[in-house]
């Protein structure tokens, strides 16, 4: 096992962002020595921005842990592309952390970003804190968003929370803002707390909502009462009609903008 | 001296008719215009800042143009994240050559659009556009819907030269022929000459939108009694009105861009459009806000890919409202100096940007003073484009005009000082 | 004084019949010349395979509607992201990259002039600004006349000379190239809704039928005597079975012109389709090669598809409607007053896919089957069949059969049924492949009188010297050594100018933008005609004064001037 410790140093500017694609295990279990990050429009040696801890060796990416510690809220882009590994981030993270990942874990004990887990492919990822707008969402202009993997927050999620999503699973334990699964054409949303007008415009795929929908879109079709987790009562509606949608969303309780 | 066929330089209408008469610097008669474009155009001259100013431990100085000049290169030149913003009341080639300047720095650089239209283009890159140019809905729309604007007020003369009360070549009593729907949260004084006036709740543009596709699509069926506040019966009168026209034309202002939902009302709305083109003919077209916003929009796209918003931190553009807009940078306290072309965010930005704006080295490009004026370090007057400046503009459905100038009073061009930043810059970080 | 001299050139210059000749090529000031002085830079192009640079006689590069491709695509323009580096600009896109990026990219392939395909009168300016940040070739404009209220109406009166004059003033107002009619009256009808099937169908409100107005724009470009002859996309683009209104348009061209065709026919692979549905869609090449052969009058290009993503865009506004409606993706659209239209929308071509593969097939099928490669010129109506970084993958299919065999294998099985292209055993040599990507389309375009599309005495010293040695490579076997060659130049030459080595952009450049303005006698001159000014001043949205591109748009400019004989 390859144990990589990055602690984040004293700046002279704590707003500015740090661009760190590099933190991924797949760059990382090469060594740190010709590694860069971005501060602004500055490349910067790791070692600059970063304290540097390196125990062990690794022979394939799935033995290397990254841990980051310090103020990493600022840090973008953690794990991006990331393709097996585990990287723990014991604070917050700043935004698109785990982007595009297709395997590996990784596990955020503060808050997210914006945009984390956008476009993601495979994998786990988990925020215990509250996660930002667009979590698990796709890119501007591009149709599919999320297409596989597993997002677990187990805060509150931000507006258009699995945007687009396309595939694989994301789990919401507490509230989202608006618009969680708009657009969505395929994969598994469930969403434990409240959120408003969920799945707008929705062609595909499943949306489970256990706690309150404000705004229910006036469009989903009513098929009846299903039976959902611990036997709750849920509404079962399909849609979006507006669309053609053949998707399947279940709600505990709704209330219309009438 | 009288100015034939001159271009008002005020909002995204950018009519091309007015006659403008000087004598000397002074504008004395404007004819064709509306009220605001005749205001602004009557005031030409005036309220000018005359040369630039500087601020020494918090006074105001003179300054001259080489100075000013050297201080923007120069907090630009230091900055890790500078930010350009405006961009939308200048001439295209100023346009380009900030956009040139901020791929050698390493900058943000945004224009106005990411605080009034920027939920359009995303919504155009989910969805395209079917739109047409104004000329298209004057000649042949029989519907006209203006949906979240107000054009009585904010483009007073798209009414007249555009939609109900133009003449149009295929319509043989345009203004008896030519249906108008309204849709917005509140009564204003369009609502008097409606054919229908929709009042949405606040909010619930997106419901509605949905409501009339199922509608449009014959799935009235599962269509509550009312949808935020319109009672089905309206809106199947709507979407009936929409599938008879022959030709309708849906116009919508920031009511739907900036509303909850944002790009997604917009979205909301193409589609609409698009199931209507299934039955009839119908195009959409945003109601710019800025004569030359949509220029800023044009020239960033062909230089860098993207409309606004691009980030060249890395020497390569990147694109993402939300994270590389002016507001969201400045909110988050990114940018660490900015230069402000063309634009008031004094006066439109939050409060806690415009704190973060004061803190930090900022220069102003502007003619006069402004609210943004307080905020900054430095300020330069230049020419306004229009009016003792020419240069390219786009209107708001795409169509270049050559904006004109009538007057001279001897300052120096948007291109020409921006221009000579660059040219500084480019003498510390060689291409 | 600039001299520049490129030894030991292995010359393929089929204008001035050099079929590969080894010399030395002097440049002096931009053009190429007997001798140049002992000073004289000097590139050694160690016998290798030297041609006039590329000309691209139909591309979608610059102008509105390219534009909005662009502008609604934030998805392709991360495709294509270069870092700024020198005197690079950062770049963005694949299908619709920047203007920077089209210009560096087709420079590395050795290509120094484009003609934009489209560009309607009303938005000219913004093509032309977008030309002036097109630093590595020279460009021109197709002007949009399909639907032109003024041109249907001088029709519908018979009154061709008034015809002429409308054309000849608008292109003069807008400093455009020639004459492009993208499914003529079809756009029109487009403003309502409909669109025209054939030739004979009647433009509603007009009183005129696309044969009519076809008919009489070729003898307008005549009488105004326009380098280029009438640039035509046919009507019914991309229906199954309109190969036979294709046919009946390319029996309707007369030959009125001696040094060239009299009408050039725009991506005819799209124009080639039998069949009467999806179901039966199969390859109509043969037939419509046949009509080519027999009407020496007419030019086409192919308009080549091949796989991947790309992005459509026409001024066709109601096929990429139809388009919309198969892919129900993004679509665009944007009609154009008293004038024309278009649409925009992504595509994604695929070897899986049944129609794909026989498109591929067509296109592949009409320049083997059109035998003089002279009138078959090579393009993918960039970027509507394909970007046109795949040229070079063109250029090893016409020129290898194990090549078209083995992709052959890869697509949809059914395709065989529906295609002869495995039938076909031509493979084009090299010179061949110098007339459909330079000599010819330069001929075809008119322009070899101002040195372009030869390396003649007097010509422009537009160069592409390419890494391969035509004696030691066989075309047929080693065909990814023919892709790799024709992808990056050794060094491309720009009026006199290296400018790009090695895959490398040099310098920034500046282009020169051709224009052509017809002198037409004051009796013909429409800025003064009665009813022309006022159908300008009352349907048009911006004034007639208001509408000419002015001067300051078009920085270096080749302005030429024809005599009309009206």
């Amino acid at each position: 096992m390859m144990r990589i410790v990055l602690t984040m140093k004293e700046r002279t500017n704590p707003h500015i962002p740090i661009e760190a694609e590099k933190i991924n295990p797949a760059f990382l279990m090469w060594g740190t020595d010709d590694l860069t990050v971005w501060e602004g429009n500055k490349e910067r040696r790791l070692d600059e921005i970063f304290e540097v801890e390196v125990e062990g060796t690794a022979t394939s990416v799935n033995e290397v842990e990254v841990v980051l510690r310090g103020d990493t809220s600022r840090v973008k882009r953690i794990g991006e592309y990331m393709d097996g590994g585990r990287i723990t981030v014991e604070g917050n993270v700043g935004m698109h952390c785990g982007n595009f990942m297709a395997a590996g874990t990784i596990e955020v004990m503060g808050d997210a970003g914006g945009w984390f887990a956008r476009e993601m492919q495979g994998g786990a990822i988990i925020c215990h804190g509250d996660v930002g707008h667009y979590c698990a969402a796709g890119y501007r202009g591009e149709k599919k968003g999320m297409r596989g993997g597993k997002v677990e927050v187990f805060g509150n999620a931000g507006d258009f929370t699995a945007e687009h999503l396309f595939g694989g699973e994301v789990v919401v334990h507490g509230n989202c803002g608006d618009m969680p699964g708009v657009d969505m054409q395929g994969g598994y949303l469930t969403i434990h707390g409240d959120c408003s007008r969920p799945c707008g415009n929705m062609t595909k795929g499943k949306c489970t909502v256990l706690g309150c929908v404000s705004e229910m879109p006036p469009t989903f079709k009513k098929e009846g009462e299903v039976e959902g987790p611990d036997g709750l009562p849920l509404t079962h509606f399909t849609g979006d009609v507006a669309n053609r949608g053949k998707g399947n969303l279940l709600v505990r309780h709704y209330q219309y903008l009438e | 001296m009288i100015h034939e066929d001159m271009i008002c330089p005020f909002c995204g209408c950018l009519c091309d008719d007015l006659v403008i008469e000087t004598k000397g610097t002074e504008v004395v008669r404007v004819d064709n215009a509306c009220t605001l474009g005749s205001h602004k155009l009557m005031n030409a001259g005036k309220h000018r800042l005359k040369g630039p100013i500087m601020r020494d431990s918090g006074q105001w100085r003179d300054a001259s143009y080489e100075e000013a000049i050297e201080y923007a290169a120069g907090i630009l030149l230091d900055a890790d994240r500078p930010l350009l913003y405006g961009w939308s009341s200048t001439q295209g080639e100023a346009q380009g050559t900030g956009v040139s300047m901020a791929e050698l720095l390493g900058g943000v650089i945004d224009s106005t659009t990411s605080v009034c239209h920027g939920p359009s283009i995303l919504a155009i890159q989910e969805v395209g556009h079917p739109g047409c140019t104004l000329g298209q809905v004057k000649n042949r729309a029989d519907l006209i819907v203006y949906w979240g604007c107000n054009p009585t007020e904010a483009h007073p003369r798209h009414m007249s030269r555009y939609t109900t009360y133009a003449d149009g070549y295929f319509l043989e009593n345009a203004f008896r022929d030519r249906k108008l729907i309204l849709v917005d949260v509140r009564k204003t004084e369009t609502a008097s000459i409606a054919d229908e006036f929709v009042q949405v709740k606040p909010g619930g543009d997106y419901a509605v939108l949905s409501a009339l596709r199922a509608i449009v699509r014959g799935r009235e069926d599962v269509v509550p009694p009312t949808v935020a506040g319109v009672t089905k019966e309206q809106l199947l009168r709507v979407a009936a009105l929409c599938k008879e026209a022959k030709f309708g034309a849906l116009f919508f202002g920031v009511g739907l861009t900036m509303s909850p939902g944002k790009y997604k009302n917009v979205r909301n709305a193409i589609e609409l459009v698009d199931e209507l083109n299934r039955h009839t003919k119908f195009t959409l077209t945003p109601l710019r806000g800025h004569y030359n916003v949509y220029g800023s929009n044009e020239v960033f796209t062909w230089m860098t890919g993207y409309p606004y918003a691009v980030d060249f931190s890395r020497q390569i553009a990147f694109y993402n409202p939300g994270e590389t807009t002016a507001v969201d940078l400045m909110a988050r306290k990114e940018c660490d100096a900015a230069l402000i072309v063309a634009s008031d965010p004094g006066a439109h930005f939050p409060k806690k940007c415009l704190e973060h704006l004061a803190s930090i080295p900022t220069v102003l490009i502007d003619p006069m003073h402004t609210m943004t004026t307080p905020l900054v370090k430095c300020q330069i007057p230049t020419a306004v484009t229009g009016m003792d400046a020419p240069g390219t503009a786009y209107r708001m459905d795409g169509v270049p005009i050559h904006v004109k100038k009538f007057l001279d009073l001897g300052y120096p061009t948007d291109t020409e000082i921006i221009g000579k930043i660059f040219e500084k810059v480019k003498e510390v970080r060689h291409p | 004084m600039s001299e520049l001299l490129v030894k030991n050139a292995y010359v393929i210059d089929p204008i001035n019949h050099i079929d590969g000749e080894v010399m030395d090529i002097a440049v002096k000031d931009g053009y190429i010349v007997e001798d140049v002085g002992p000073k004289a830079t000097v590139l050694d192009a160690e016998g290798c395979l030297t041609l006039p640079g590329g000309v691209d006689s139909h591309t979608h590069v610059c102008g509105t509607k390219v534009n909005f491709g662009r502008y609604m695509s934030p998805e392709d323009m991360r495709a294509g992201r270069e870092v700024r580096r020198g005197v690079k600009h950062a770049t963005s896109g694949y299908s619709v990259p920047t203007t920077y990026a089209n210009s560096y990219r087709y420079a590395l392939m050795g290509y120094t002039t484009l003609l934009e395909g489209a560009m309607a009168p009303l938005e000219a300016r913004h093509t032309h600004e977008e030309f002036s940040a097109t630093p590595l070739q020279d460009m021109m404009a197709n002007t949009l006349f399909d639907g032109n209220w003024a041109v249907m109406k001088a029709v519908a009166e018979g009154d061709i000379e008034r015809v002429a004059a409308i054309v000849g003033w608008t292109l003069s107002a807008v400093k455009g190239f020639g004459i492009k009619l993208t499914n003529p009256g079809g756009t029109e009808a487009w403003g309502y809704g409909k669109d025209i099937s054939c030739i004979k169908d009647e433009v509603p409100h007009f009183g005129v039928t696309p044969a009519e107005i076809i008919e009489a724009m070729i003898q307008a470009c005549e009488m105004l005597r326009l380098p280029h002859s009438v640039h035509l996309h046919c009507n019914n683009l991309g229906t199954p079975g309109n190969y036979a209104c294709t046919i009946g348009t390319f029996n309707l061209v007369p030959d009125l012109n001696k040094t060239r065709q009299s009408l050039y026919a725009t991506h005819v692979q799209f124009h080639s389709y039998g069949g009467s549905d999806w179901k039966t869609f199969c390859s109509k090449a043969e037939p419509v090669a046949y009509t080519v052969n027999n009407l020496p009058q007419i030019v086409i290009d192919m308009g080549q598809v091949m796989f991947g993503k790309t992005t459509t865009m026409t001024a066709d506004g109601p096929m990429e409607f139809n388009l919309y409606r198969l892919h129900h993706n993004k679509w665009s659209n944007h009609d154009v007053e008293l004038e024309t239209g278009s649409g925009i929308i992504p595509v994604l071509y695929r070897k899986k896919n049944l129609v794909n593969s026989i498109m591929w097939s067509i296109g592949l099928e009409l320049a083997l089957l059109v035998k003089d490669p002279w009138r078959c010129l090579l393009t993918t109506d960039n970027p509507n069949g394909a970007p046109f970084v795949k040229y070079p993958e063109i250029i090893a299919l016409l020129m290898s059969k194990k090549y078209r065999d083995a992709e052959f294998a890869t697509v949809n099985r059914r395709t065989e049924s529906r295609v002869i292209l495995p039938a076909l055993e031509r493979e084009m040599d090299w010179n061949e492949i110098a007339v459909m990507t330079r000599a010819g389309q330069a001929k075809a375009l008119g322009i070899t009188g101002i040195g372009k599309g030869h390396l003649g005495i007097g010509a422009e010293a537009d160069i592409a010297v390419y890494p391969l040695k035509v004696g030691e490579i066989d075309p047929a076997q080693e065909y990814q050594k023919i892709i790799d060659g024709f992808s990056k130049t050794r060094w491309t030459v720009k009026r006199g100018r290296p400018v790009a080595r090695d895959g490398e952009i040099l310098v920034h450049g500046e282009n020169t933008t051709i224009w052509v303005d017809p002198k037409i006698s004051p009796e013909h001159d429409m800025s003064h005609d009665p009813e022309f000014t006022e159908m300008f001043n009352h349907w048009y949205s911006v004034r007639m004064s208001n509408y000419p591109v002015q001067d300051e748009y078009l920085k270096r400019n080749l302005r030429i001037e024809t005599e009309a004989t009206i």
